[in-house]
């Protein structure tokens, strides 16, 4: 049998839930890219991130009926035992921030720019970008949360409160303490190199 | 509006759906008067783009191959241990099954042959009644037949003739759709529906089927063995 790509979630995991190894990677492809870069985001750790979107599918497969459709969508639910995982993570290694992230042949980051820039230009970049994931993964664990949905993950105020549970002031008051400590942060990081280039 | 509301609500007033167009206007004016928040909407403009920066960079990131491998081996293991475990649940449920209907239909058996040796008994026994006790009385015809005590009465299934002596006037046809009864009653009592009862042991109690048709009235009777 073969599956339509508009196949809905609750059909496809009914069939996986009979062991139809299609529907569940169906789903699996479905979910997975956003899943994964909520939790590396969150967490800054490749490596984290790939275990608790494993962790996520497998409490999928091993009891599907936890999901009832009626209450929401199972991206929805899914993201919910991700970031259950996320805070488990974090609460466990509260000040673990990776240096580098490697592919699984250990060449490098796992992310490639898509970018044909000069050399010096892609290491500026670079390093504005290694400043601000440093910004965002020294947040605390709520305000991270905030921001990487509404600014990383470009939801709305009212699609993050959805997905965290809570109310929409709450997302707001987050961000509004989220961007004052990032923009802290950012300005402390900025400052480091100017301050090492004007003492040589 | 003042600073710090500005701060709370003015930095993302632009994408804060909740926010009604007057806070919008507000937010506008402020930011046109006030030095100090120009300046922190500026730097969070510029905070902004290095956040979406990092957004760009990991937009395309996903989790690696082997997830969806190892994902899909552990659907295939679970689904063979599951399929295992309700064969064999299956089959269990199967073989008590079959044990239970193989016992029921032995019970049936033998509870059948037990009846037909009991019924072949009992009729060699009507058989020979009438020959063994001779003498006629009447004397309990007045009391109504025959006495019978309610606690041995038994409802019995079934409609057997072939076993039982009709009793005088009654056509084999008749009893075709009768009831039997079980009663105990004394062996004079037969001398109300016309057979023949021996004197010496006419107050001796026997235990008898009385086959009874829909009016109510003994058209066979059957002697059990005590």
């Amino acid at each position: 049998m073969r599956i339509v790509d508009q196949e809905r979630d609750d059909v496809l995991l009914r069939q996986a839930a009979k062991g139809d190894e299609e529907a569940f990677t169906f789903l699996y492809r479905r979910h997975q890219a956003a899943l994964y870069r909520f939790a590396v985001r969150m967490t800054g750790n490749a490596w984290a991130a790939e275990e608790i979107v494993q962790d996520v599918f497998m409490t999928l497969m091993r009891d599907p009926r936890k999901y009832d459709a009626t209450r929401g969508t199972l991206g929805g639910f899914l993201y919910g035992i991700a970031r259950n995982r996320v805070m488990k993570h974090l609460e466990r290694l509260p000040r673990e921030i990776p240096l580098e992230e490697k592919n699984e042949d250990g060449t490098g980051s796992g992310i490639v720019l898509q970018d044909t820039a000069t050399p010096a230009s892609w290491a500026e970049k670079r390093e504005r970008v290694d400043r601000v994931r440093a910004a965002v993964l020294e947040l605390p664990a709520e305000f991270r949360e905030a921001v990487v949905l509404c600014e990383l993950e470009e939801m709305s105020y009212e699609e993050a409160a959805q997905a965290v549970g809570c109310p929409i002031g709450t997302i707001r008051s987050r961000l509004h303490r989220g961007r004052a400590l990032l923009m802290a942060r950012l300005e402390i990081l900025r400052d480091v190199p100017r301050r090492a280039t004007m003492a040589k | 509006m003042k600073c710090e509301e500005f701060e709370t609500i003015g930095l993302d007033a632009g994408r804060d759906a909740s926010l009604s167009e007057a806070e919008r206007a507000a937010v506008e004016e402020h930011v046109s008067s006030c030095g100090r928040c120009a300046a922190l909407q500026s730097s969070w403009q510029e905070a902004r783009m290095e956040l979406r920066a990092l957004a760009e960079e990991t937009s395309s990131a996903q989790a690696p191959a082997r997830v969806e491998m190892r994902l899909r081996q552990e659907l295939r293991t679970q689904h063979s241990a599951w399929k295992s475990r309700h064969i064999a649940v299956a089959a269990a449920w199967t073989l008590a099954a079959a044990a239970v209907l193989i016992g029921a239909v032995s019970w049936v058996k033998w509870r059948d042959s037990q009846h037909l040796a009991k019924a072949s008994h009992s009729s060699a026994a009507v058989a020979d009644n009438p020959s063994s006790h001779g003498g006629v009385s009447n004397s309990n015809a007045a009391a109504g037949g025959f006495s019978v005590d309610e606690d041995s009465v038994t409802l019995v299934a079934g409609n057997e003739s072939g076993n039982y002596t009709l009793l005088p006037g009654v056509q084999p046809g008749d009893i075709e759709d009768s009831e039997i009864l079980r009663v105990r009653m004394q062996r004079s009592a037969l001398g109300a529906f016309g057979l023949p009862v021996n004197e010496d042991l006419a107050n001796e109690w026997i235990q008898v089927d009385l086959v009874v048709g829909d009016d109510g009235s003994p058209q066979a009777v059957r002697l059990l063995q005590e």
